[in-house]
Order: C-alpha cells, then structure tokens, then sequence
C-alpha cells in the first residue's frame, strides 16, 4: 500500500515534465540553443562534428533520459511489475540485437555496426557482446542459437542460406517482444489487470491495425502470412477479430470492419500514415486517460513511459528537422502540430 | 600504503607497465589526473587490438581446451606491430576452428532430427493408415508432416486456416510441437510455403520405403544406422580437429605468451593518461615495495622517468586498498570475515581475532574428542573439494579435540576419558559465570579495537562519544563493576552507579548536541538512544551465555542418545550410538557454527568493522600454468 503511495506520487511528479500541445508549438519556434539548453542536449552544439553523429548523440541522451525514468520509477516495484516494466524498456536492447544481426548479415564493419548502438544502463542490456564478437555469419548464427533468442534463429539461418530479405527475423524479434509484453500484463489481478488491459492493449491494437495495413496492402501478404506476423491483443484486437480482418480484400473494407471506438477514429482515414497518426492519438488518449484517472500505480508508470516516449520521439524529430534545415511547416507535421496534407496541397 | 605517480615516456609504457606487473606491489588508481593536459589515452587502440586477439584465443580455447596460461621464460614488450600480427595470426586460426565448430553444429542437428523422426515414427506406429500417402502429395490434398516452436503453434494454426487448412499438433516434445497440416492442393500453397518459413516449420520426412515395408522395427534400424553414420562423422570431425591442433599448438602458445605480456599494459591502460610524449600513471604501492620499485624501473626503463610517492590524504582514505592477511592459516578464516566485508585502510584487521574467538568458542560449545577427530579426518578427506577451507575443518575439528580433552569427552561417553579440567554438565554454573566473563572481555575488546580504528582516521569525536567509544566504554565497565557487586550480595555501589550515569549523561548530551530536530522529538530520540545503549550492552553480555549453554546443550544430547543406546542390546547400542554421533554432529555442529558466526558478526564486527574497504589487487603478470593439448 505504502509501495503504491510512493509509486503514485512518484508518477504524478514526473508527469510534470511531459509536454501538451502548447509547450510543443512553443518548442517548434525555438531555436536549436535554446533546445539544446533546456533538455541537457550538449551535443547538438559541438562544432566540427557531422550531422548524423549529432542526431545519434541527441537520440542517445534522450533515451538515456527515458531510460533513468524508467530505473527510477522501478525502484520501489516488486519484482513482476519490474519485469513488464524492464520488457517495456527492451525495446531498446532489442533495437541492438537487429542492428547487430544486420550488420553482421551485410559484413558491415564493426566500427560502423558500434555507431548504430545504443548504449543501454546494465539492467536492460542483452548480453550482445558475444554476438558482436562473432566474426561471421555462421558463428553469429550458433552465438544466437544459445541466446534466449534461439527460436529466432532458425529464421535467421534461413535468411543466411537462402539470401532472403531479413524482414522475417526481424519481425519474429517484434513479435516476441509484443507477445512478452501482453503475458506479463497478463500476470496481474484486480486494479492493475484491468488498467494493464486497457494500456498494453491499446499499444498492442495499434501495432497490430498498423501492421496488418502494412502487410496487406503495402507489402501484399496474403492473409494467413499477414494473420502469423500479429500479435492477438488484450483489447479490442483480439484473435478472432484478427483472423477476420486478415481476410478482408480491401484498406476500406478492414477500416469499416473495425470494432467500436476504432471504427470512428479512424472514419474517412485514406491512407496508412493518417492510420498510424490517428492510432497515436488513439494510444496517448487511452496512456493520458490511465495516468489521469487508473489507481493503479504499474499501470500509471507504464501510460507516463508511454507518453514520454512519444514526447521524447517528437522532440528529437523536432530537432532532426532543424539540423536537415527542412522548412518549418514540414517540421509542424513530423511532430503532429499540423496535418500532413497542408504543405505537401500548397507546394502542388 | 603509499600513492604513487609515475611520470614515463610515452614509448616506455609497455616497458614501464611489465615491470611494475613483475614487482607485483602496483595498484592502478584508475581516476583522472588534476592536470587538464593529460587527457589523452594512449593505449587505447592497443587494449582494442588485445580485446580483439584475446576474444579469439578464448573461442579458440572453447573448442581445443587451452589450460591457462604458459610459462614466461623471458619478459620482453610485445609492441603494437607484434600484437597486430599475434591477433591476426589468431584470426586465421579462428576462421579454420569456427569450421570445425559449425561442422559440428551440422552434426548435432542432424541428430536432433532424426530424434525427433524416431518419435514422430513411434507416434504413427499405432496408426491403421498408409504412412506412405503422406510422404507424397495427392490429387487433391496436400500434406506438410513436421515440428515448429511450441509457441508458433497457435498463430500458425490460425495461419493455416485462412489459407483453407487444417493444423493437428498430435505430440509435443521439449520446445517442439509435431504438427500435420492438411489442406487442400490449389494456389493457396504457395502462401503457406512462406508463412511455413515464418514459423521455422520444418519438414519430417516419411522415410522412402515405408509404404512398402511399415515394420516399425526396420524403421528403427534405418534411423539408428543413419545415428551410426553421424557418429561416424563425429569422430572424424573431432580427429580432424585433434590433427588440426596438433599442428597449431606452438602458435597458439605462442600467442598465448604474447597476449599474456601485453595483458599488463591493457590492464594499466584506464589508469594512463599522456599529452604529446610525456604519460602519467597512478597507483598505490605498500610504503615496504616503494624501493624495489624504483630499483625495477630503474633497471628496466632506458628512458628517462620519475616516481613520486606521498601518504594518501585523508580524503582518499577510502579509496586507498587494504593489503590481505597472507598468513595460509588464516586464509579460510579471512574468506569468512570477506563475507561481512573488507577493512577499510587504516582499520584493524580482524582476522588473527576472528581465527582465535572463533576456534575458542566453536571448541567450547562443541568440545569432544571423538566427534573433533571426525571433522578434522573429514576435512582433510575431502580436502580438493574443500579447497582453502580444508583448513577451517581441520582446525575446528582440534579445537573440538583440545575441549574433549578438558571436558572428557569421548562421542559422548564422559567415563571413559578422565577430564583434564571439568565436564561442563557437572559444573553448569562455573560454565555459564565463565561464558559472561568471556563476554565481557569480548565486547571490551570490540569497543576497544572501535575506538582505535576512529582514532586511526582522525575521528576524535567518534572515538570518544559515536557507537562504542570510550564514553560507551566507561558506561559498559561501570555497569559490570556494579553487576560484580549486586553478584556478590552487595549493593550496586555508588562509585559505579556515579559513573553509569555520568557517561550515560555526557551520552545524551552528544546526542542532544548531533541531532537537528525539534525539542519534543529531540527529547524522545535522546531517551530511546540512551534507553537503548542500557538494554543493548545488558543484553549483549547475556548474549555470550550461549556459549556454555551450547556446551551444556553437547553434554545432554549425548547423554539422551546414551540413555537409547543403553536401552538397547549390543548391536543396537552400537547402531544408536553411532547414528545418535552423526545426529549431534550435523545437527548441533551447524547450530553451533552458525551461533558462533552471529557473535562474531553481531556482537563483534558490527561494533568495530566497517568493511567497506577494497582489496589490495596489484597488477601481476599470470603465468606458471601450462599449455595442455585436447584429449591428452
């Protein structure tokens, strides 16, 4: 109980620090000095270093600014609600392990394959070190096949041997990740369930709605390769929804067989970033309704690292802009302040 | 100790790094120099080149079992070019020894699956079907026989069914599941090909022949020849091997040898920093080995260099490392007192008073010379497996032995060995006024030992007034004063109740002084504090009454277990006796250890030890051990 209190009040305070719609236009108008001074941003002002190098050490210290909330706020957790918290975080790990198995399928250097890492606090990292040491494909391949990772293996041996496109390894990784996420939530009893099935399953229903768009109509899976790469959600997204939506021949004609709310949210969306710009908001509604209102201390930690992330990824889209010099109103629509038709209709 | 700054050549650094690796009296201080100028890392690429090599010998001596390090006839630098070359050399190696290891990769799985046929055959056996339908497709329908990962099955089958077919998971083994999937033929196959791919499915295939001959016994000969042939192929794949390490076992010594004589400088590398030509390093160095250091470096160094060394300041009291007992008796004993911690620069080790208290009491509480006997034989019985601590046995096991002999007692029996001092279970009272007095030199002893290790770090204040200083002290001797009195029928005294409440007074008013609170909390925090500092010197003395009720506790199980055997014939008597020893020796035995652990680490080191040190680990170069070949 006492554990809850200070969670709760914990969570409250770092609420603070997420940004609504305002602070964000007021962010878009400044400069890249004052960005970097007000979020501890020191890299982006070093001279005679290159673009690229400055946006990764930005994204670097904003996920270690994520990450810090993260270790703070499990500190007083117990150690079920710990781990649904820590395979939230590894997504960030798993962001390696695809680095590193594609770096390693393509013979990149090392060094190059170094860059591209994220530098991750001890309780979230994988132990990737042997996997950055293997010093060719086959060995990389025997290195995972003793990792946690084995079952993926496979599917990189396949890939290996029959030059396929690593798109099936790394969707397995994501898959894995989701299907952790939701047995962990799964765990818990009473308030915490009920708030974690709202939450992990409005995460789950926009990555599976995205996906399955993706795969169907961008990628054109047929439906049962489609169906095997989602993960059936807590929520509204469930299996047999799933299944039947897989089945559907047409973008218009899933949107239209969408449960309620999704069917109104995503009314008259035309194309797959509306569909993903809409999600987003359908997610930061359902994480900002948890935070406000859930008494469920996991399950307000989890909405609050939900949308500080989200913060964090427009934050450093923002900046991103301003170091590629890409006009203003461009920017507006990386980081949803105006709709992504505006500029694109007016430069027509 | 002493901190030591070494100022050297940058070209003198590997030279430099191997002979203070071979004085073996160096420990790296890894923090930044205060001059801004040194910021550069200059063995940085070395230690990545190393990294590199070493990585590879150690997957290398995965497969080939590499013994630990050979023996260094010279000392010499291994300069960059030649580790380049060793890691290269190594890489090679590693490129023909990663062949060998997905060899057998190819040979465990294959393995693997004809396990994995051998039950999915089992399983059809009791099947009245033509196991041969399934090997071939039909007309119209269309088979997949196979295992996938047990948690690929359910989005599989849900897969399966939008491409029109039917999944049956009929046997699970381990982290497989053995499906059929059965639809049918048509333009849906395709898609399941890739979806099939998706969730690692993989094929089982029906063995050719079986619809002609479905004896599920030649079916089992054919699989455990096929098992024969990859055995075959092991061995020649390991003899192989064996060949190919044979012909590279002096390179890989030999780079063995070089890794181990660059390791120093890698090791030294976070501790270096350098500007231009000119690098620094940082250690500490026992005062006795400042000499011989300097006289190594003299001798070693063709270039010029200076060491500076000087007391650590206070401030670095806690970082300055803490030289180990060496002393091989005591090395069991200083394995337990690491377990509570490691003395802080400066402080007492406790280990010599750990090693006496800790034998005089465990004797004391568990004194017999027959079960003493056995745990020393036992100890050194299985002394490999007990590594350092066969020594810890073989002592207590004495110290039991020395007490049997005092006590007179034999497994129990108290007839047969005239005591050279007294039984403790004749004399219960002596016992226990005795196990007192002990505790009162005990915690006199702790108190004192506290007061001199915060006197060591300048803490006067601590010293006199903190937790068991001389204020405490005072307190705690007066108490005993005036319990002698009352124990000898008379009154508490005024000379020692005076002294009980001066220092119980000057107590309290160093709390009432520390303490930032207000008066009503302040008042209360002083009264439990001083409350507490009556109860818990009272109840730690009474607390060492456990030592001769342990003793008491020995005599009286033995009795007990006597008084069976004596209910019993001959056979009997000896069995109870024999199985009742066993009984007193595990049971009373651990009992006993872990009580005189709890006064050893509650009633001692909680009142002097802070252990919150860190080990003396000076840079030292690994050798002496021996290359050994696989299989030999």
């Amino acid at each position: 109980m006492r554990t809850q209190a200070y969670l709760n009040t914990r969570v409250t305070a770092l609420s603070t620090r997420l940004l609504d719609r305002q602070q964000m236009q007021t962010l878009a108008q400044s400069s890249l000095g004052t960005l970097a001074e007000r979020f501890g941003l020191d890299a982006l002002l070093e001279d005679g270093v290159a673009k690229a190098a400055r946006s990764r050490a930005v994204e670097q210290t904003l996920i270690r600014a994520l990450l810090a909330e993260l270790a703070i706020l499990i500190r007083p957790m117990s150690a079920p609600e710990r781990g649904l918290l820590l395979t939230w975080g590894s997504k960030f790990a798993l962001f390696n392990l695809k680095t590193l198995i594609r770096g390693k399928l393509y013979q990149l250097d090392q060094s190059e394959i170094r860059e591209h890492l994220y530098d991750l606090p001890a309780v979230l990292r994988l132990p990737n070190q042997a996997l950055f040491q293997a010093e060719n494909v086959p060995e990389l391949l025997r290195v995972l096949e003793r990792s946690p990772y084995s079952l993926i293996a496979r599917q990189a041996r396949e890939v290996y041997e029959q030059q396929r496109d690593p798109f099936a390894l790394e969707a397995a990784i994501d898959q894995r990740y989701c299907a952790e996420l939701v047995r962990r939530a799964q765990q818990f009893q009473g308030e915490d369930a009920l708030a974690l099935q709202q939450l992990v399953g409005g995460l789950l229903d926009r990555l599976d709605l995205l996906w399955l768009l993706r795969f169907r109509f961008s990628y054109g899976f047929s439906p049962s390769e489609a169906f095997y790469q989602l993960v059936p959600s807590p929520k509204l997204l469930h299996r047999e929804r799933l299944l039947q939506l897989a089945n559907l021949e047409t973008f218009d004609q899933v949107l239209d067989a969408l449960p309620s709310p999704l069917d109104q949210t995503l009314a008259g969306c035309g194309n797959l970033i509306e569909v993903q710009r809409r999600m987003g908001g359908y997610l930061d509604a359902e994480a900002r309704r948890v935070l406000g209102s859930s008494r469920s201390g996991l399950a307000r930690a989890l909405a609050y690292l939900i949308l500080r992330e989200n913060d964090l990824s427009l934050l450093f889209s923002l900046i991103q802009g301003r170091l590629l010099g890409l006009p203003q109103a461009l920017i507006e629509i990386g980081i949803d302040l105006a709709e992504p038709h505006c500029p694109m209709d007016t430069a027509a | 100790m002493k901190h030591a700054r070494l100022l050297v050549m940058t070209d003198d650094l590997p030279q430099a790094s191997l002979a203070l690796a071979q004085t073996e009296s160096f420990h790296p201080d890894p923090r930044p120099p205060e001059a801004q100028a040194l910021s550069e890392a200059p063995g940085r690429g070395y230690r990545e080149l190393y990294q590199q090599a070493r990585s590879r010998l150690d997957k290398i001596a995965r497969l080939v079992e590499l013994e630990g390090p050979p023996d260094l006839p010279t000392l010499r630098v291994v300069d960059h070019a030649e580790l380049a070359a060793t890691n290269q050399e190594l890489a090679t190696r590693w490129e023909e020894a990663s062949r060998f290891e997905e060899g057998f990769r190819r040979i465990d799985d294959a393995e693997r699956f004809i396990r994995d046929q051998a039950a999915a055959l089992a399983n059809f056996a009791d099947l009245k079907i033509d196991l041969g339908t399934l090997r071939n497709k039909t007309r119209f329908l269309d088979f997949y026989v196979g295992i996938v990962p047990r948690e690929n099955v359910s989005r599989l089958e849900g897969a399966v069914r939008l491409a029109d077919h039917l999944l049956f998971n009929y046997l699970q083994r381990g982290d497989s599941a053995h499906v059929i999937i059965v639809g049918p033929r048509g333009e849906q196959e395709a898609q399941l090909q890739s979806v099939l791919a998706s969730a690692a499915f993989q094929a089982l295939p029906i063995p050719q022949g079986l619809d002609e001959d479905a004896d599920p016994a030649h079916q089992r000969e054919r699989l455990a020849q096929r098992q024969a042939e990859l055995e075959q192929q092991r061995q020649t794949l390991t003899e192989t091997l064996a060949d190919w390490r044979h012909t590279h076992q002096d390179a890989l010594l030999e780079a063995q040898r070089t890794l181990l004589l660059a390791e120093p400088f890698v090791t030294l590398d976070p501790s270096i920093r350098s500007t231009g030509h000119l690098a620094v390093l940082a250690g500490w160095v026992p005062a006795r080995a400042v000499v011989a250091l300097q006289q190594r470096l003299q001798d070693s160094l063709s270039l010029p260099f200076q060491l500076d060394c000087r007391d650590p300041r206070p401030d670095e009291r806690p970082l300055v490392p803490s030289v180990p007992v060496r002393a091989r008796l005591l090395q069991p004993f200083a394995l337990l007192v690491k377990q509570y911690g490691i003395p802080q620069y400066g402080e007492v080790d406790p280990t010599p008073l750990f090693a006496l208290t800790f034998l005089f009491m465990f004797g004391s509480m568990f004194g017999d010379l027959g079960q003493g006997a056995v745990i020393a034989l036992l100890a050194w019985a299985f002394r490999r497996r007990l590594g350092r601590f066969w020594l810890f046995g073989i002592l207590a096991g004495l110290s039991s032995m020395l007490f049997g002999l005092l006590y007179g007692s034999l497994f129990g029996y108290e007839e047969i060995l005239p005591a050279l001092w007294k039984s403790p279970i004749h004399h219960p009272i002596l016992m226990l006024k005795l196990a007192l007095g002990y505790g009162v030199l005990f915690l006199v002893t702790a108190c004192l030992l506290a007061i001199y290790n915060r006197l060591a770090v300048k803490n006067v204040a601590g010293a006199l007034f903190g937790h068991h200083g001389a204020i405490n002290l005072l307190f705690y001797l007066a108490l005993v004063w005036g319990g002698l009195n009352l124990a000898r029928g008379d009154d508490f005294g005024a000379a020692p109740l005076a002294l009980v409440l001066a220092t119980l007074g000057a107590l309290a008013g160093y709390a009432w002084r520390q303490l930032q609170a207000p008066v009503g909390e302040k008042v209360l925090v002083v009264f439990i504090e001083t409350l507490e500092t009556i109860i818990g010197y009272i109840s730690n003395t009474l607390s060492f009454l456990r030592v001769a009720a342990f003793s008491l506790n020995h005599a009286a199980l033995s009795i007990a277990v006597l008084t069976l055997a004596n209910m019993m014939g001959t056979t009997g008597h000896v069995i109870t006796v024999i199985l009742g020893n066993v009984f007193v020796l595990v049971l009373e035995g651990g009992i006993v250890m872990i009580q005189v652990m709890r006064l050893q680490y509650y009633e001692g080191f909680s009142r002097y030890f802070s252990g919150d040190g860190h080990e003396f680990t000076p840079l030292r170069l690994r050798r002496g051990v021996r290359l050994t070949t696989h299989g030999t």
